[in-house]
């Protein structure tokens, strides 16, 4: 018998969720058969089998929660991939096996012996601490598979075991016995008389889950972390409509479709080398600004399940056709929701254009721990003033909404009207062309 | 003086102070609670006057003094004529590093603003102690109070303490003259010790041990070889002994300790203990009665210094609000015998009995560098490791300095080490600690400086 545990998916994830199995107990599968779809904060991951068996007992169902090292599902007759069966797999832990044989009159199941003594491997400042914290370090799995269990570890398993001794209050159903009365005890008003006999409607309860729950996750903690300012503007996108019309017939038949986006994203490059406080971040641990040296840019995008922010990692090394390219392919992942891990994660800024949505502005929360986020709102045609006269011009509203901590609000003030000059002379592209 | 009866109101009370009641003194008013060490005498306790300390000094005089008289010397190349001891100036030696000692536990006290009051206490309600001193009566009304009484020698039913013939080992060791022979019984590391420490001095000693087994626990090969080091010295062993029958004298009794409590009136304030007198308390060092608290030997556990120092630090921080526990993995445990042994975890055989699937390594000194340039070859380590995932359960040295490096295998045991942390990383050269990376590289199949096993 074998046990697969949940493995390391990278990117430091330490738990995901089973989406869906695709196999029951009983089944029979095949070496390298998918068996499994898990999602982590950034991506949906299918897992293979790794042995060729019967799965014997899936231990975590649908929707629920695995921590990386929890047993997901147990096999039995289990071959690996060289054809041994006693030889354990990495992230396998060969468990006594059931006896099988009929000369064997075995009426106690050996599965249950338990296997030769561990101790738990904790050091002991970790020790003390969960002793502070009431934890019992038996209860709790170490975030590196068969490792010791850190100070980390304890930490976040308090944290989770003081939320989850919060839930089952929320989470049980109420109204349904508040609402309906015995009819002896009601008295004989109309309104009584017609909350007995109509049923009150039932509120629908889903849990939160999957990517929305990740998207609550991230928004609540930018917001609660982050003090939010927000400066508008608009600008006038004659200039980068007109660009983009010379361009957009060029890219085409280079099998490219050019959007606003990859231009406002070319434009955004040397502004972002200008201001590098909107490149950054802020280690609140250790009180230093970090100015990143790489320009990842994160692009907002609505999946059927919900916002997606696909990363175009080093956009300041590509050229304005890759850029498009590039982009085309990443919403169209984001969408399908088959991107990578570094796809989805990483960025040092992000824009949103929240034209594309639907409205015509918006004011977005800042994609954590970046510091700020620039929204771009629909192009539409406007009446303005210029030298006393009334012109129509195409406006592109102009939403930027920084970290007060890093930035205030006279900076990005300038941020946005440097921005505003680029966008309006995007002939300027050239002179800073890789 | 006739007086009315004042009480004195105190945060913190607490009751002996060996190396258990003064830590606990000083831990508490660092943490900001009004402190009163009650004992009867200088601060330090048995360990410190009587015990450990006086013992230590004795046995390291009596083994320099055999080393020069050793033929081992000639064959360095050095010629020591005429040397001989002076068993007065000895115990003057040893009393100024007592003194010293105190000093410096009686600075700590009073820098640390803990009052200390000399006398003896008992409890007379939850919330009160009395103590009789030379100042007379005082009584202190406690918000917490620290047990820390320590432990007597326990007496032989046949043969009570005189103090003259029947001895206890803090008796023998202020002996004013030596005797020509000396019978020990007792399989502890205290008898040894004993034996460790008269026989080089010329005694003639004979150690009887009620047990087939000296030192209970430890692995067979490492007590092999102290019992050599002990025939050496002269000593004679007779093991599985009739005790009533040994007629000779003096004669001391090392038969362990019994927890003093009984002058405590424990019984009428409802505070627990069991059948040996020992208070029983929780991993909190809390009694039944939860304003007091008792560490060290008078709660009959093992009477090592090392546990009392640690339990008074958890009592002083419980009772001043932390939640902390005494939870140590492994006890480090050391005999002064020549050579010197010291263990801490398991042994096999118990590493086994408690359900490990065990991988053991073991080195000679005789094939360390360090060890042959100490003149002496006599030693080994062994190590007793978890097979299923290389985490170090316990580890038996015996050799020169075999006290100190056990400290070594103590962190590696409670930081979860594995065989091959032990293995990767770098020891002094040449060095007594080499013989544990050896015995861990044996264990991992691969040392370099001794055959493996065919």
């Amino acid at each position: 018998m074998q046990e697969f545990k949940l493995p390391d998916l990278g990117e430091g994830m330490q738990e995901a969720e089973v989406v869906e199995w695709l196999v029951k107990p009983g089944d029979t599968l095949k070496l390298d058969q998918t068996m499994v779809k898990v999602e982590t904060d950034k991506a949906v991951v299918e897992i293979p089998s790794p042995v060729a068996g019967r799965v014997s007992e899936i231990r975590v169902q649908d929707g629920q929660v695995a921590k990386v090292g929890d047993v997901l599902v147990v096999f039995e007759n289990a071959t690996s991939a060289n054809g041994g069966s006693s030889t354990p797999l990495q992230s396998f832990t060969t468990v006594p096996a059931a006896s099988q044989s009929a000369n064997a009159p075995s009426p106690t199941p050996l599965a249950q012996t338990p296997t030769t003594k561990q101790r738990v491997l904790a050091a002991p400042a970790v020790r003390k601490l969960a002793f502070e914290l009431g934890i019992d370090l038996e209860q709790l799995t170490p975030s590196n598979p068969n490792g010791r269990i850190s100070i980390e570890d304890v930490r976040s398993y308090a944290e989770r075991d003081r939320v989850s001794s919060k839930l089952p209050a929320s989470l049980v159903p109420v109204g349904h016995e508040e609402a309906v009365q015995p009819a002896s005890q009601a008295p004989s008003t109309i309104i009584q008389k017609i909350e007995q006999t109509v049923t009150p409607a039932q509120d629908e309860r889903q849990p939160l889950k999957g990517l929305r729950k990740r998207i609550a996750e991230h928004m609540e903690r930018s917001w609660r972390t982050i003090p939010h300012a927000t400066a508008f503007d608009e600008v006038d996108g004659g200039e980068l409509a007109a660009l983009r019309e010379t361009l957009k017939p060029i890219a085409e038949k280079r099998g490219v479709r050019l959007t606003y986006i990859p231009l406002l994203i070319r434009l955004l490059i040397p502004l972002l080398k200008e201001f590098p406080i909107f490149n950054a971040s802020l280690d609140e641990e250790r009180h230093e600004i970090i100015y990143k040296r790489s320009y990842h840019i994160g692009v907002a995008t609505a999946s059927p399940e919900g916002l997606l922010v696909p990363v175009l990692r080093n956009a300041d090394r590509l050229t304005l056709l890759e850029i498009a390219n590039s982009l085309e392919q990443l919403i169209e992942g984001a969408k399908k929701r088959t991107l990578s891990l570094p796809e989805v994660s990483g960025s040092t800024f992000t824009l949103n254009n929240v034209g594309s949505f639907g409205g015509s502005t918006g004011t977005p929360i800042i994609n954590y721990p970046e510091v700020a986020i620039l929204a771009v709102g629909r192009l539409q045609d406007k009446a303005i003033v210029q030298q006393g006269t009334v012109i129509v011009r195409p406006m592109m509203p102009l939403t930027l909404t920084f970290d007060h901590r890093l930035i205030d609000g006279a900076m990005a003030g300038a941020f946005l009207a440097r921005f505003k000059e680029l966008v309006e002379n995007p002939q300027q592209l050239m002179l800073d062309m890789t | 003086m006739v007086v009315g009866d004042v009480t004195t109101a105190v945060d913190v009370l607490v009751l002996g102070a060996g190396p258990g009641g003064y830590v606990a003194a000083i831990r508490a008013a660092q943490l900001g609670r009004h402190v009163t060490l009650i004992d009867q005498g200088l601060p330090g306790g048995t360990c410190l006057h009587q015990g450990c300390i006086p013992l230590k000094a004795l046995l390291s005089a009596s083994e320099r003094y055999q080393q020069t008289r050793s033929e081992d010397l000639a064959s360095i190349g050095i010629h020591a004529e005429k040397v001989s001891f002076d068993w007065a100036s000895m115990q003057v030696w040893k009393q100024s590093i007592v003194d010293r000692l105190a000093e410096g536990v009686q600075r700590l006290i009073s820098s640390n603003r803990v009052e200390y009051v000399h006398g003896s206490g008992w409890f007379m309600n939850p919330q009160e102690v009395r103590v009789e001193g030379e100042h007379g009566s005082l009584r202190f009304k406690f918000e917490h109070c620290i047990i820390a009484t320590g432990a007597d020698a326990a007496p032989l039913s046949d043969l009570p303490y005189d103090g003259k013939q029947i001895l206890t080992p803090e008796q023998a060791l202020m002996m004013p003259e030596l005797p020509e022979a000396l019978s020990i019984i007792g399989d502890d590391y205290i008898a040894l010790e004993l034996a460790t420490l008269f026989a080089p001095l010329g005694v003639k000693v004979r150690l009887y041990s009620p047990g087939e087994q000296l030192l209970y626990g430890v692995e067979p090969a490492a007590l092999r070889l102290v019992q050599a080091g002990l025939r050496k010295l002269g000593v004679q062993i007779t093991t599985k002994a009739a005790l009533e029958s040994i007629a000779e004298r003096p004669v001391v009794i090392s038969q362990g300790v019994c927890p003093r409590t009984t002058g405590l009136h424990l019984a009428a304030v409802g505070v627990a203990v069991n059948s040996n007198g020992g208070i029983i308390v929780n991993t909190m060092q809390q009694s039944n009665v939860s304003q007091i608290f008792a560490i060290g030997d008078c709660t009959g556990g093992r009477a090592l210094a090392s546990i009392a120092m640690k339990q008074a630090k958890v009592a002083a921080e419980v009772l001043s609000g932390h939640r902390v526990q005494f939870a140590p993995l492994v006890t480090p445990f050391v005999v002064h015998t020549t050579p010197e042994l010291a263990t801490v975890g398991y042994s096999a055989e118990e590493a086994t009995k408690a359900g490990y699937n065990i991988v053991t390594g073991r080195f000679p000194l005789a094939a360390n560098g360090r060890a042959l340039t100490l003149g002496t070859d006599n030693g080994v380590v062994l190590l007793v490791a978890n097979a299923d995932d290389g985490t170090l359960l316990g580890a038996t040295l015996v050799g020169p300095r075999a006290g100190d490096l056990i400290g070594q295998v103590a962190l590696a045991i409670e930081m979860g080490a594995t065989l091959t942390d032990l293995s990767e990383i770098l020891y002094a050269h040449p060095g007594l600690s080499e013989t544990i990376l050896e015995a861990a590289d044996g264990a991992l199949g691969r040392a370099v400086h001794m055959l493996a096993k065919v």
